[in-house]
């Protein structure tokens, strides 16, 4: 019998938290961006292939990370899998981004 | 791909073994259900896991279990019923499948 690490549904898991968490920015961009990049125009990514890539992480950055950071670096690794941009790519503009957004050293007190 | 079942069907979810992306959760397999009502036919998202989106398309079935049937500790309502959403390829006619319900 196949069962993946997330297929948990059934199993014992303790007393459920009923605490309503916060929708944060980051993470309805990250949803917004999704919904972009599978709308019909695109379909550069679909809900399921972002599935495969979080069902591939291996169980313990799965369970490591949130469910919109699952969702995210799912994301980037299909688009990098698909050609769309490299991990170089990435990188470059998240440090062009950070240089920025991030205050200069000599501005902090 | 033409709809194998339809509504009042008795079914029983296969196990498949694939690996990949399914939609056909663990606790379910094996089991035996109702078709409630067939809810059309969509491209396989096992398939789009994949970045195939050609096609073919697959029918799909909301089928319903007795939720004491799925989880033997069940103390809500004995008419109280699992509906979930099954693809075509999971799903064989429970009649013929007896031995292995």
């Amino acid at each position: 019998m196949t069962r993946g690490y997330h297929d948990i549904g059934g199993n014992d898991a303790g007393s459920i938290p009923m605490v309503e968490l916060p929708w944060l920015h980051w993470e309805k961009q990250v949803e917004a961006i999704r919904n972009l990049l599978g709308d019909g125009t695109r379909r550069m990514l679909s809900l399921d292939e972002m599935r495969r890539g979080f069902e591939s992480f291996g169980e313990d950055k799965y369970k490591a990370l949130s469910f919109y950071r699952r969702r995210l670096e799912a994301m980037i690794d299909i688009l990098v899998e698909k050609d769309v941009f490299s991990r170089a790519d990435l990188e470059r503009e998240i440090a062009a981004v950070r240089a920025r957004w991030e205050p200069r050293a000599e501005c902090k007190t | 791909m033409r709809p194998r079942f339809d509504r009042g069907d008795r079914v029983v979810v296969l196990e498949l073994g694939k690996s990949g992306h399914v939609r056909t959760p663990f606790y379910i397999r094996g089991r035996v259900g109702t078709v409630i009502h067939r809810c059309g036919s969509f491209l396989n998202p096992e398939d789009l896991a994949v970045g195939i989106v050609a096609g073919p398309v697959v029918p799909l079935y909301r089928v319903g279990f007795f939720m004491n049937a799925l989880w033997p500790d069940y103390v809500g309502n004995p008419s109280d019923m699992l509906y979930i959403e099954i693809y075509d390829h999971w799903l064989a006619m429970a009649d013929n499948f007896s031995a292995a319900a």
